[in-house]
């Protein structure tokens, strides 16, 4: 049996990364965010995901969290200017808290879906079930979750492939680094498209909604603690908002 | 003897949470062979070309690649001088159209447009995917990808080849013109480690033979 977070029905984890996730996105100031963030790294810890495995995995990635704060800031210019080129406002005060904020906000929403992740799509299927979700979006969900490991194995191997072509990744001159980037992204999306229909076609020859009515073998029930983790959730967040809206 | 182009001394290998795979294992691959190596599924063939390209790192022992020690060397250091054809062809291609699959690379190191153009078609010919050249890739069949990711590889001129099972996929006739091919490539001194079990393919190509059975060598040919 297990016990504490890591036994939590994916109901009740699903409802905590409702909760993170929508404070992140409501919130602008910085400084509840980066709250919000510790927040969810640490009941992402508790509840047994592998977060810091993850964030060593995609450390070479992380630049593009910065890409993303610098491209924020040098679009939504406002206040003091701090980098300038030829008369363009490069870094401003105020685009560069938009920046910090937007990244704050990713993060949250990443590491909370971590939370997610670890329930196997079995048991998030059968919670979404239980809760009168109709079972074909509650299977749509699960596949969403099983293929995104599937998806970065993919982004993995084209990088392999075509450094095996005699190219250093890092010596490409930056006018074609943005074609090489087009090259990664190609075959991950058609390969999720080929995948997805060849699936449906799967689906279809086993009789997927044949019967309007299933039968699960598996059920879950709540313990005292989902209870917990829901109404606290609950509140807190939703006393935040209140909070964060009157301030 | 000459030098041995790829060298593995005392290697061992085991994926994540995994049992090993491959333990310790030494072999000498030459440029003037052709070695082919063969066994029985899940024997670690394609383990073993990964180790020897660097897509898989060793836990235990060494990879040298032309009197260099692998490890210090980056993925695009070894592309440079040996070609892999993965055993799904499926993973090495990537372009959004067949020429700027096989040209892409090219471009890439600076090749002039006349030379680019006249070693394109000229691949086109060879592997007969001239009126493909438009084409999008992932709409190939099975043997058309296959035919194009050698393709890709052969265009960049390597100097050693490792080749995971090229000719699955492949009809009769493509076949005997692949092997003809990499029978002309090893006239010209290309060195090549071949994964098949295609023994007529094989039998006509290969100097040497490796067979593996549960990570290790258990039989080796010349
Ligand atoms: N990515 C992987 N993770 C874990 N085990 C693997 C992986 N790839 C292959 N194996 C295992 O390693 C062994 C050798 O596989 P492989 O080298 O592909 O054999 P072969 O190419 O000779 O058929 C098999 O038992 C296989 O299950
Ligand atoms: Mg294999």
């Amino acid at each position: 049996m297990k016990t504490g977070l890591k036994g939590l029905d994916p109901r009740s984890k699903l409802v905590l990364v409702l909760c993170l996730s929508t404070l992140g996105v409501f919130i602008q100031d910085i400084g509840i965010l980066t709250a919000v963030l510790c927040v969810s790294i640490a009941l992402s810890t508790a509840s047994g995901s592998r977060l810091f495995v993850l964030i060593r995995k995609f450390r070479r990635i992380l630049w593009l969290f910065v890409a993303i704060a610098v491209i924020q800031s040098i679009f939504a210019p406002s206040g003091r200017v701090l980098v300038s080129l030829g008369g363009i406002k490069l870094i401003t005060a105020g685009g560069l808290y938009k920046g910090v904020a937007m990244v704050l906000r990713m993060s949250i929403v990443m590491v909370s879906a971590t939370i997610m992740a670890t329930s196997n799509s079995r048991e998030i299927v059968q919670g979404l079930v239980q809760w009168k979700v109709p079972y074909e979006i509650a299977f749509m969900v699960s596949v969403a979750i099983r293929f995104l490991p599937l998806l970065t194995d993919e982004i993995k191997n084209v990088v392999t492939a075509v450094q095996l072509r005699g190219i250093e990744l890092d010596r490409i001159p930056a006018r074609q680094r943005v074609k090489v980037y087009s090259y990664l992204i190609m075959p991950v999306v058609s390969g999720a498209v080929i995948k997805s229909r060849e699936l449906a076609t799967t689906m279809e020859t086993r009789a997927f909604r044949a019967y309007p009515k299933r039968t699960s073998y598996m059920v879950l029930t709540m313990q005292r603690i989902d209870y917990t983790v829901i109404i606290t959730s609950l509140i807190t967040s939703i006393l935040t908002l209140i909070l964060y809206i009157k301030c | 003897m000459i030098e041995p182009y790829i060298e593995l001394d005392d290697v061992s290998f085991a994926y994540e949470r995994c049992a090993p795979v491959i333990g310790g294992l030494s072999l000498k691959l030459y440029k003037e062979q052709f070695t082919a190596i063969t066994g029985p599924n899940g024997s670690g063939k394609t383990t073993l070309g990964k180790i020897m390209t660097g897509i898989l790192r060793p836990q235990k022992g060494c990879v040298i690649i032309c009197g260099r020690d692998s490890a210090g060397m980056k993925l695009g250091e070894i592309g440079q001088r040996i070609g892999y054809l993965f055993q799904n062809p499926g993973l090495q291609i990537f372009a959004p159209s067949v020429q700027e699959e096989i040209s892409f690379a090219l471009g890439l190191k600076g090749c002039s447009k006349e030379e680019i153009d006249s070693r394109v078609s000229r691949s086109l010919r060879d592997f007969d995917l001239t009126n493909l050249s438009d084409a999008f890739p992932f709409k190939l069949s099975r043997g058309e990808k296959q035919r194009l990711a050698i393709a890709a590889v052969l265009v960049n001129k390597p100097d050693f080849l490792i080749l995971d099972e090229p000719t699955t996929g492949l009809d009769m006739e493509r076949r005997r013109a692949l092997s003809d091919i990499l029978l002309g490539l090893k006239e010209k001194g290309i060195g090549m480690a071949v994964i098949s079990h295609d023994r007529v393919f094989i039998d006509r190509l290969a100097d040497r033979t490796i067979k593996m059975h549960g990570g290790e060598i258990v039989e080796d040919r010349t």
